[in-house]
């Protein structure tokens, strides 16, 4: 599949922040992917938007959309269309002539900007709405004409900045299904930006995770949080579990004892850090036959995190964590063993922080789970 | 204070609403009273149209020539203003020496603006020395086309305009105009489809307050203008000068002519208002 977009060494500093907001970063779209930028506040993620947009010239690199470098396209020949957080839809304007702007400005005939109008509002589900003036629309209506309007423009790349943000998780939830409906239908190549993880996962084939303007990785969903690149990008994954040791033939030794690697990965001997997703990590039934299996440990806290509960296990002097289900009943002191199965073990190289490993709290907070 | 024990929007509203009505409509009651011969300086009260069947005659060139200063200046001052405005909105450095200026500009008195412009455009004035033109010097105060009038006019009504209209397009206008640019939008689309649609109802109403109040202004027209045709300000000025006192309800008939046409010209803003959608 070819590549719409290509960012290539892109770098951007302010004059207000002694540290560059981007740094040289290096991205490539698919046609008819969609790529969610993640990243906490402050990562460089909007700006990186706003210079593939044309709303800001990078200090360094290049932009190049289906092998023309953007570097002196004006914003309105670039051929994208951005949803902000803010459905921006313009008051002067009912919802229908709203979504029509684009055809107007390109000089279409108001009928057929109109029909053509109301065609795109039918694929947001909000047909018969086109009449209204955007005051009368609720928050998620404005968002869904945002998104129709931006549809309409016909855009090479669909950039979406946080736009389902200030919705609620409900209504966030509806938005996404809306996406990946629109995806199946039309195949637009989207750019989003979002700091959620949950949100990236559940509408993008690809996330790129931003940390202080630099590129960490960018990857299948899945793989960012099965076989995360750096200690980095575990935890701003959200990863709490991290045990330090030595791999040998495949083979991870420490404390927990000796824990296989999965195959399907060459494995560098050596020092390196052993990652597991909390998710993935099990608690055993207590039963006889599975008693003799799993790494021993004992429960330590408990913590609600709705529909499952984060319990924190010391095994062998180190503390894992592990999200189960309702309906065993657990305590602090509890002696417990742990299915840690062999796909969810991920090595990255470097130490854990002395302040930060295997707590995790920090990796927890700065980028939204969307819960 | 809890918002069950807030006062009616009304009654915070109405000790402005009652100053404003005693002066407006005491003194509006008042020359009306005075031009229909209820409050006579000498002899007793008597209805009559006296005072407007004698200023008649030169209602019309009067109140033909207000209008067109008052249309004239609120035209090229609502353009000046709306250019403005749109620069100060862009936040470089020009933008903020042009609110500069605009603040700056506002609070100069008309009569001062009216001497430093007489001093500037007159025929002894600093750009005809400048320029060297001499003779050759066009009449622009006291000359037949009111330049000088306008032109002052002109400047200082387009600073309150700018100002007005930037207090409108600040917080938003970024955010639509980087929209429309990414829908496609040049730099004249955007100016016709989304700038000026978002800038209508504060130009309209900054606009009409600029009409009324250079329509009712004399000391520019007064100081720059020419002897005749008089504009209806300055006429009713002379007249309530005069040394006759019989002449007074003819000035009180020339400020309720003045007035019903200020009205009228404020009633049409509001209908064109209603009809803005950004508005309703």
């Amino acid at each position: 599949m070819s590549n719409d977009l290509v960012i290539d060494g892109l770098s951007k500093s302010f004059s207000s922040s002694s540290a560059p907001v981007l740094n040289n970063v290096n991205l490539a779209l698919e046609s008819g992917s969609c790529t969610a930028v993640l990243g906490p506040s402050g990562s460089g993620k909007s700006t990186l938007l706003r210079a593939v947009a044309g709303l800001e010239a990078p200090d360094a690199g290049r932009i190049v959309l289906h092998g023309t470098d953007l570097a002196r396209v004006s914003p309105e020949h670039r051929g994208m269309a951005m949803v902000s957080q803010r459905p921006l839809l313009f008051p002067h304007l009912n919802v229908l002539d709203n979504v029509a702007f684009a055809a107007t400005v390109r000089g279409v005939r108001r009928r057929a900007a109109r029909t053509d109008a109301a065609h795109f509002l039918d694929l947001v589900q909000l047909e018969g709405y086109g009449r209204r003036p955007v005051t009368a629309i609720s928050g998620g209506q404005a968002q869904r004409v945002a998104i129709a309007r931006a549809l309409a423009a016909r855009p090479a790349i669909l950039l979406l900045d946080e736009p389902f943000s200030a919705l609620d998780p409900q209504l966030r939830s509806t938005m996404h299904e809306l996406l990946v409906q629109l995806r199946e239908r039309l195949a637009p190549t989207i750019l989003m930006v979002t700091h959620d993880r949950e949100e990236a996962a559940a509408v993008a084939d690809r996330v790129a995770l931003l940390s202080r303007g630099r590129l960490l990785q960018h990857d299948r969903v899945d793989l960012l949080y099965s076989r995360p690149v750096s200690l980095e990008v575990h935890r701003l994954m959200g990863g709490t579990n991290e045990i330090t040791g030595t791999v040998r033939d495949g083979v991870h030794y420490s404390a927990l004892g000796d824990l296989g690697l999965p195959a399907d990965t060459g494995w560098p001997d050596g020092p390196g850090v052993l990652v597991i997703r909390q998710e993935s990590i099990s608690i055993q039934d207590n039963t006889r036959s599975s008693a003799e299996y799993g790494v021993p440990g004992i429960v330590t806290d408990i913590r609600v995190l709705g529909p499952r509960r984060l319990v924190t296990v010391d095994a062998s002097g180190i503390r894992l964590q592990t999200e189960a289900p309702w309906g065993r009943p657990l305590g602090a002191g509890d002696a417990v063993r742990l299915t840690i199965p062999v796909s969810a073990r991920a090595l990255v190289p470097g130490q854990p922080d002395p302040g930060g490993p295997t707590t995790a709290d920090t990796a927890t907070a700065v980028i939204s789970t969307g819960r | 204070m809890s918002s069950g024990r807030r006062l009616p929007p009304w009654l915070m509203a109405a000790p402005a609403v009652l100053m404003a009505s005693f002066v407006v409509l005491g003194g509006l009651l008042t020359a009306a009273a005075q031009s229909l011969g209820l409050l006579p300086l000498a002899g007793s009260p008597s209805l009559t149209l006296e005072a407007y069947t004698t200023v008649a005659p030169d209602l019309p060139s009067a109140v033909g020539l207000s209008l067109a200063i008052a249309s004239a200046s609120t035209i090229a001052a609502s353009a000046v203003g709306f250019m403005a405005a749109l620069i100060i909105v862009q936040g470089r450095w020009c933008g903020r020496v042009v609110a500069a200026v605009s603040t700056l500009t506002i609070p100069f008195p008309h009569i001062v603006g009216a001497a430093s412009v007489g001093l500037l455009l007159s025929d002894s004035g600093v750009l005809s020395r400048l320029t060297g033109a001499g003779e050759a010097w066009p009449q622009l105060v006291g000359g037949p086309w009111w330049f000088a009038v306008i032109a002052d006019y002109s400047w200082k009504e387009s600073a309150f305009i700018a100002l007005v209209v930037t207090g409108a397009l600040i917080t938003r206008s970024t955010g639509y105009d980087e929209t429309a640019a990414l829908l496609g939008a040049g730099r004249l689309r955007r100016l016709r489809h989304v700038l000026l649609p978002l800038s209508l109802p504060a130009l309209t109403v900054s606009a009409t307050i600029v009409f009324v109040y250079t329509f009712g202004s004399y000391e520019v027209a007064w100081l720059l203008g020419r002897p005749s045709p008089e504009p209806l300000p300055v006429m009713a000025l002379r007249v309530f000068s005069s040394a006759s006192l019989t002449s007074r309800p003819e000035a009180a008939a020339l400020a309720v002519v003045t007035a019903i046409v200020s009205f009228g010209a404020a009633f049409a803003a509001f209908a064109l208002l209603r009809r803005i959608p950004l508005w309703r």
